[in-house]
């Protein structure tokens, strides 16, 4: 398959392609899926240490004198009170109270912040963000040859400080650093999509191979996007077009702390939050004995229908099926799922399936 | 080459022809092409197979797939011992691998198949 002409490459798109990796379109992007194994990518990361290609989100940058009220206003983040030196998980909502998408914003100075968002939405956001914030400037950089790596797992703070050559080398969950290194100044955040404990990386043109290949030298295993999408929902961590989307509210998605202060701040989407009745529906997690319950399935409650997958996986570390759904509030089973036609039983269980490791 | 004592489906199934049975079995290819597998799903013995028709499935990590019958028949085989031994399936899909056999009437049943070479074809077509 030959999907080039019309995708997007990241800068490392080469360095996939010789270490075998299965590439896929993924958001207009061609992406690695794999370098051979799902389940053996996820356990090295959650064993030792895995170096994702993210560079298909979108990198953006927002600066202005009035930068911070503007983003506060524009997302549902309580963004000016957001320490410089900071990452926060935060989320764009429309009027309704509904997700249009979750991001992270980094302070990075007083009066600058940069953004990473979802590649699916990067050219919707950029158009909702820019009817929202009028004054400051915006600066989608998501194509100019940087890229975004991913390091995650146990063996990660080795692999950071032995990359820095600084053995002393250790920020803080949702910290941001600028260490120097043999590449020369880095952009690092402690912030990852996996439930451990990781970094990523923001390159440079320049350092985007170069970084690659020494954190592979150091002994992190390439994960494609199969793991990644394994490991987050391991984690619980949410994928917008499956346990968020225009429809589902904060509240709904039990993420209340990516509205933090809802209540009494005033923000796009506010109003509505304020006059939701509390959520009517919640997110559960299933396990199966074999089979993978996939998105879209049909979960029912004593033979009725009663909510759909929202996310359903094989986990590596569970060694059995995951999967998420959205159900009444006062709905609490037993579950069913209709797997093509045929109706088995699943087990609820406690979210996250595997716990977090990222403040460790 | 993949054998060439068989027949196949450019949906990457295999059907070999001995008197009145036919065994049926997927290919490597197909198998290299979902991944790790996590399930089977296999028919019980006395059941009809359609061709065209789905007769049961196979799921890796990625996806969910259909195995379709390339005859009409009735099972009278089913290699049951392999849904909790996807690994013999995975690493010797033309032997240990077979999923069922089935009784056929006719001698052509195959006649609509095609050979290992145009097999050949199809994998390099889609690889």
């Amino acid at each position: 398959m030959n999907h080039s002409e019309t995708l997007l490459q990241t800068p490392l798109a080469s360095a996939h392609k010789a270490l075998g990796a299965k590439l896929v379109p993924f958001a207009g992007w061609e992406m690695p899926l794999d370098y051979g194994s799902i389940l053996g990518e996820s356990r090295a990361t959650r064993e030792s240490a895995g170096l994702f290609d993210v560079g298909h989100m979108a990198r953006i940058w927002f600066r202005g004198p009035n930068v911070a009220a503007e983003l506060d206003h524009a997302l549902g983040g309580c963004i000016t009170d957001q320490p410089i030196g900071k990452a926060r998980y935060t989320m764009i909502l429309a009027e309704d109270g509904g997700i249009l998408d979750d991001l992270i914003t980094y302070r990075t100075g007083q009066d600058e912040f940069f953004m990473v968002v979802n590649a699916a939405n990067r050219h919707r956001d950029l158009e909702i963000l820019r009817s929202r914030i009028t004054e400051s400037t915006i600066d989608d950089i998501t194509e100019d040859g940087g890229c975004i790596l991913a390091l995650q797992g146990p063996d990660s703070v080795r692999i950071l400080q032995e990359l820095c050559d600084d053995a002393d080398l250790s920020p803080g969950f949702l910290d941001l650093a600028w260490p120097g290194s043999p590449f020369g100044q880095l952009f690092v955040a402690r912030t990852g999509y996996t439930g451990e404990l990781g970094y990523e990386i923001f390159t440079t043109a320049e350092q985007s191979n170069a970084v690659w290949q020494r954190i592979l030298e150091l002994g992190a295993s390439p994960v494609g996007l199969g793991a990644r999408d394994v490991l987050r929902l391991e984690a619980a961590m949410p994928l917008y077009g499956h346990e968020i989307h225009e429809d589902i509210t904060p509240f709904d998605a039990g993420l209340r702390f990516a509205v933090r202060g809802w209540k009494t701040r005033e923000f796009i989407g506010s109003s509505a939050l304020q006059a939701a009745a509390p959520s009517s529906k919640k997110l559960i997690g299933f396990t199966t004995d074999k089979r993978v319950p996939r998105d879209g399935y049909p979960v029912l409650a004593n033979g009725i229908e009663v909510g759909q997958i929202c996310s359903g996986a094989f986990s590596a570390t569970l060694q059995k099926p995951i999967a998420t759904a959205y159900v009444p509030l006062d709905c609490d089973g037993p579950f069913t799922v209709s797997f093509r036609g045929k109706e088995m039983p699943v087990d609820v269980a406690v979210l996250p399936f595997v716990p977090h490791r990222s403040r460790d | 080459m993949r054998p060439n004592d068989r027949s196949y489906l450019d949906s990457h199934e295999w059907a070999k022809i001995d008197g009145d049975v036919v065994t049926l079995g997927i290919t490597d290819f197909a198998l290299e092409q979902l991944g790790e597998l996590v399930y089977l799903d296999l028919p019980d013995v006395g059941d009809e197979v359609e061709q065209g028709i789905g007769f049961g499935e196979v799921e890796s990590v990625k996806a969910v797939s259909d195995l379709n019958s390339p005859i009409d028949g009735v099972i009278i085989e089913a290699n049951q011992a392999l849904a909790d031994d996807l690994e013999s399936l995975q690493s010797d899909p033309f032997e240990a691998g077979w999923l069922i056999k089935v009784r056929v009437s006719g001698d052509d049943a195959l006649a609509h198949m095609i050979d290992a070479a145009a097999y050949e074809e199809v994998v390099a077509s889609e690889s």
